[in-house]
Formats: structure tokens, sequence, C-alpha cells
């Protein structure tokens, strides 16, 4: 029954926060990765529908659907950073932005590819080169140990020099450059940027511990009663977690997340989400397509937490306001292309299509 | 990075699904030293990263005694709040009982365990967990113990001298067909209750007190519950203490955040012209 979870855990942090990646990249916060420069977003769709302040980016992720074969296909959280606005659910903003079904293979995928390292900060110049060279090698005749390789040497590098930044939770009092939030010559507020890998849940069921060692503290439990002939607590029946302060379902959302304590989100494909409370509002139908939407992904509260760790000091910070425990994403099952050449798939155009975003809030605030 | 490696994954092609394979391969070559060392910080401690907005405030030291947040009845929802703010926490194991569900396949046993905690100072908490094993009946009911956790309060029986020592009037808790009631005693009375429920009000720092239950006791795990029952109604007692009118102050939500506490200069509502201008 279990689907698969993904889970993105933190990785080092950005350099820069404002320093661009390309829109294979999985991160939180910087400046959004549009896959070409010029996207024809319309300019509504990158504002607060609240107060009309451009939207900044909380997470990107790169969300290829391989049933669909959908190869490009990146999902950017958006939300207004000034503080009043946070946390209300209005002013967040999915954006899905994806290229089309194409029949032909690698030659848009290259062109596409190339204008995509274009941009790409200098920090990271290794990746650039190797994905360039692997594009040079035949899709079929895939060389695996050299890009394993290639990937743990631009990966050492990369962590090696932001080692001090690697494990946030290690350092105590982290030296944050201020955040540049208000605009330098850029016009976009910018949240903390960090990197993210992945890891699959391993989230087991059964206890790993064979029964035999259980049945030991097991016999020791009885005897010390035992002496108590009077003492027999009768009529014990199941009892479900029962606790003051938190409701059944609350309980078991923090066992899974103290199971990876650094979720910063968790991804499933047409899964089930892990709700930190009962009511979940209808997720509705696509707007362009008709076809009902069903979970992607779930953004979790340790990413709240470094986002406020990151941004500890200054003023006018708008995650120091959200309260919210999880954000659910729902997006169209057929991830429909909104706009196509002429009816059919083009392959050729980018598609930004608006999804849907729950927020369960914790109520005690 | 762990990214570029699903980008080249993606390519592949294969038929797992868009993660699985594609940061599977970057992923390992990225995580090895990170992996190793995370799995060594998950056998100590490991550091707590906050899930609710209390327990972000609790771990930035905004909160010097649990006692702030009785005040103003924010529920507690993750139990590192209470190892935080409770210094010299205590628990028990009081009793692990296997409990039965008859199924097509025969019988289903798994363990229920009462865990009792307490700093023998006016908190205590008791929480009860059925799991299909025993350890993990433990681990889980110490966690909702300590979710569980209430202030008792503590009262004379005479003269006012020394601290506390009793329960401050007559309270009576009920759980199932079980009544518990709680006289205070005179110093040096020490607990008088049957065995079970004596260690609840042990850990709850109680020195003297006389009870009388009624019902059904044999079944333990309802007279421990009103055992527990009676020990939160103590602060639900009115007594003429309490008669003045309570002057409300700010929750810890309002008055830690940082919007109200720093002065913005109208920051917020220069930027909606700025925008609308650009």
């Amino acid at each position: 029954m279990a689907e698969e979870v993904h889970l993105g855990l933190p990785g080092p942090w950005a350099a820069d926060y404002r320093e661009k990646a390309d829109h294979y990249t999985t991160k939180i916060g910087g400046v959004p990765d549009w896959p070409t420069g010029d996207m024809g977003i319309k300019p509504e769709m990158l504002q607060c529908s609240l107060c009309g302040t451009k939207l900044c980016l909380v997470a990107q992720v790169y969300a290829p659907v391989v049933k669909l074969n959908i190869e490009e296909r990146i999902i950017y959280v958006l939300v207004c950073p000034t503080p009043e606005c946070g946390p209300r659910p209005q002013s967040w903003k999915v954006l899905r932005v994806q290229k089309c079904r194409n029949v032909e293979q690698t030659e848009g995928d290259g062109d596409e590819l190339g204008q995509g390292t274009g941009p790409s900060s200098t920090s990271v110049p290794e990746e650039q080169i190797d994905k360039n060279k692997s594009h040079d090698i035949n899709d079929d005749d895939f060389d695996l140990d050299a890009l394993a390789e290639a990937l743990e040497q631009a990966a050492t590098l990369a962590s090696n020099s932001k080692k001090k930044n690697k494990s946030k939770c290690a350092n105590a009092p982290i030296e944050r450059p201020v955040l540049k939030e208000k605009p330098a010559d850029l016009s976009i507020p910018v949240l903390p940027c960090f990197y993210i890998y992945y890891d699959k849940e391993q989230y087991r069921v059964k206890g790993a511990v064979g029964s035999s060692s259980n049945e030991f503290p097991l016999d020791k439990e009885m005897t010390d009663t035992g002496n108590y002939e009077e003492e027999k607590w009768d009529g014990e029946k199941y009892e479900y977690d029962k606790a003051i302060g938190a409701d059944r379902t609350f309980l078991k959302f923090k066992k899974r997340l103290d199971a990876y304590p650094e979720q910063c989100f968790r991804y499933s494909y047409g899964g089930k989400p892990l709700l930190a409370a009962t009511k979940v509002q209808d997720a509705g139908t696509c707007r362009f397509c008709g076809s009902p939407r069903q979970y992607e992904l779930q953004l979790m509260s340790p990413l709240l937490y470094f986002l406020h760790e990151a941004g500890k000091g200054s003023s006018n910070y708008g995650p120091s306001n959200w309260t919210w425990l999880t954000l659910i994403v729902y997006t169209c099952s057929k991830s429909c292309c909104p706009s196509s050449c002429g009816g059919r798939p083009c392959g050729c155009c980018w598609d930004v299509a608006e999804e849907e975003i729950t927020i369960q809030e914790d109520e005690a605030v | 990075m762990a990214e570029r490696g699903g980008e080249r994954g993606g390519e592949r092609g294969s038929d797992r699904g868009g993660f699985g394979r594609g940061f599977g391969r970057g992923g390992r070559g990225d995580r090895g030293g990170r992996r190793g060392g995370r799995r060594g910080q998950r056998q100590e401690e490991e550091k707590w990263v906050p899930v609710t907005k209390l327990g972000r405030l609790v771990q930035e030291k905004k909160f010097a005694t649990i006692e702030e947040i009785y005040l103003h009845s924010l529920p507690v929802k993750e139990h590192q709040i209470v190892e935080a703010l409770v210094p010299g926490l205590k628990d028990e194991v009081m009793k692990i009982t296997p409990v039965q569900k008859q199924t097509r396949a025969g019988q289903r046993t798994r363990f229920k365990a009462f865990v009792v905690v307490g700093d023998g100072n006016g908190h205590v908490g008791l929480g009860v967990k059925c799991a299909k094993e025993v350890a993990t009946a433990i681990r889980g009911a110490i966690i909702l113990a300590k979710l569980s956790i209430v202030p008792v309060r503590r009262g004379y029986w005479g003269n006012k001298i020394g601290q506390p020592h009793t329960v401050p009037c007559k309270v009576t808790g009920k759980c199932g067909s079980v009544t518990v009631r709680m006289v205070p005693a005179p110093r040096g009375s020490g607990i008088v209750a049957a065995r079970v429920p004596k260690k609840v009000l042990q850990f709850a720092g109680i020195e003297d007190v006389f009870t009388s239950s009624r019902g059904s006791t044999k079944t333990l795990g309802n007279f421990v519950k009103a055992t527990f029952d009676c020990l939160m109604k103590t602060y639900g007692f009115l007594t003429p203490e309490f008669w003045r009118e309570t002057k409300f102050s700010k929750t810890p939500y309002q008055e830690f955040t940082d919007l109200l506490a720093k002065p913005t200069k109208g920051l917020m509502l220069e930027a909606p012209i700025e925008t609308v201008e650009a």
C-alpha cells in the first residue's frame, strides 16, 4: 500500500542567496530559476493577490513525471514576503512549469540545457562542465561509474567549500550575513537559500527488533507485579493515543517527523499527504483541463525552522510570522499543458500553470 | 550536487519514478560522508528541530518555566518542550499488560504500557500506549506522559509553616467507575493510598494525603487515571486566593512576534505603493 515517499533533506547553504542555479536544481529560497529567460509569465501570477508585492521563492522542486513521460517539469512555491500577508493562504502561489511531451528526442533537450547552463553562477562550475560532457556521451551508452565519480567530486568540492554552513544544526550561533531582503538593485526580495538532497523515507511500521528480545523485559515486569496478588489490571482494552494538547492525527504526524527530523518537504506523486490536522480542504479540479487534482508534495515545518534561523536578527522578515505546520501542494493529475501550439503538444514552449496549495495551521496560535 | 544527478537520472528514463532512480545515483556519490555523520549523530542526541511555534519559542529560551505555558493554556504538542522546561523529570513504568484482539487468524496480542513521569515537585504526567512490542509501547508511553504533564497544587492542612505538603482541599477524580477522593492530611501522615496511586502521588510531590476510593478499583488502569484526574483538578478548584480579577497579559505569541516588537518605520505600508509604481 505504501507509496514511496521521497524526503527533501537540507543540504549546503548557498554562498550567495541570489546565486542562480539551473532549473534542474531543487532548492529552498533564493531566486527562482526559470528555464528560459523570457517565460512569458503574466505579471499578476508573480504578485501577491492581497497586497500586490512581488512574490519571492520558497521552494523550487524539479519534479519529472516518468509515467507521463514528462522530463522537464518544475514546481515553484512562491509567497508574499511582507509579514502581514505571510500567514494568509491567499498570499501563497504554486506554479507548475513544464515543457509538453515531445516525440522528438534530444534535440530540444540539448538546446534547453544549453540555455539553462548559461546563467549559472560561477561558484559551481564543475557541475556545468560535467553536464555538458555527459551530453556528448550517447544516451544509450551511459557511463554510470564515471558519472557517479564526477558527481562525487563536484559534491565534495561544493560541500567542502560550504562545510561550515553544511550542518545548520550543529552550529549553535549561526553567523549569517544580514539578509539581503531589501532589494539592492533587484526588486525581488529573497529568502535564505539552501540546496536539497533526496532520501527515500524508510518508515518501518513493524519494529526492527526481533520479538525474542522483547519477551525478556515483559517477563521481568510480570514477575515484579506477581507478588501483588490482589492487583489484576483487569479489563484493559486497546486504547488510542491521547494527549492533553495533541490529537491522534498530530501525534502520528509528529512521529513521522521525528524519524527524519530535518525533512524539509515530502514528495510523493499521487500519494497520500501526511496530515497534521484532520480537516482537509478539497483540492478541486484543474482549471485548464478539468481533471481532478492530486497530492504531489508538501512542505514541512523544519523548512520554516531553517528559514527562521537564517533570518534571525533581521526585521520585517516574512518567515518569522509563519506558523503553518505543513503546506500541501495539489497538482493536476494529468499534468496538462494549458497552452499548446495549435492544440498539439509541441515540445518547444514552456507552459506555466497555477496549482493549488492548502495550509495546515498550528491552531494554538 | 544531488540535484544535478537527478537531472541526469531523468534523462536516462528508467521506470521507477522521478526521484528514486535519479537521486539514488547522484545521492550515493554525494552523501557518503554526510550520511555517515548523520547516522553517528542519530545514535547520540539528535538535535531537536521544533515543529510548532511554541517549540521554536522554547528552543530560543523565551520561557523560563513551564508555568508560563500553563498560564496561557497553550497546548503542548511536542514532548521536547517539556524536557527542556522541566528539569529533573523522572519516569517509571507502572505496568505492561497484554491486550488481545480476536481476529480470524487467532488472537493478536499487543502490549499496553502505563508510564508516569514527574519531578516530585508539582508536575506529573501519565501516559498510556499500546503497541505491538514492549519497547515501542514504553517509549511511546513516556512521550505521551510528557505531553500530558500538569501542574499540581499543594497546600496546607493547618498552620502555614514551611512548604506546602498536602492537597489544598478535598478533591475527587473519576475515570470509568472508579472515583478517587483526596483529603488533606497533617504533616507526617504520609501518602495513605493503595500501592499504585501512591506512586503517582509520589511523583507529583505530595507528601501527605488521605485517599478514599470507590468503584471497581480492580481495573487499575482506571484507578490510575482517576488519581491523575484528581490531581488535575487541584488547580481547577476556586479558592479565595483566586478571587481577584485576572489581569490578562499578552500571550507569548503576541509578545515574541518580531512584527510587533520592532519598530518598522511604516515599511510595510510603503511597499505596496512602490510595487504598483514599478
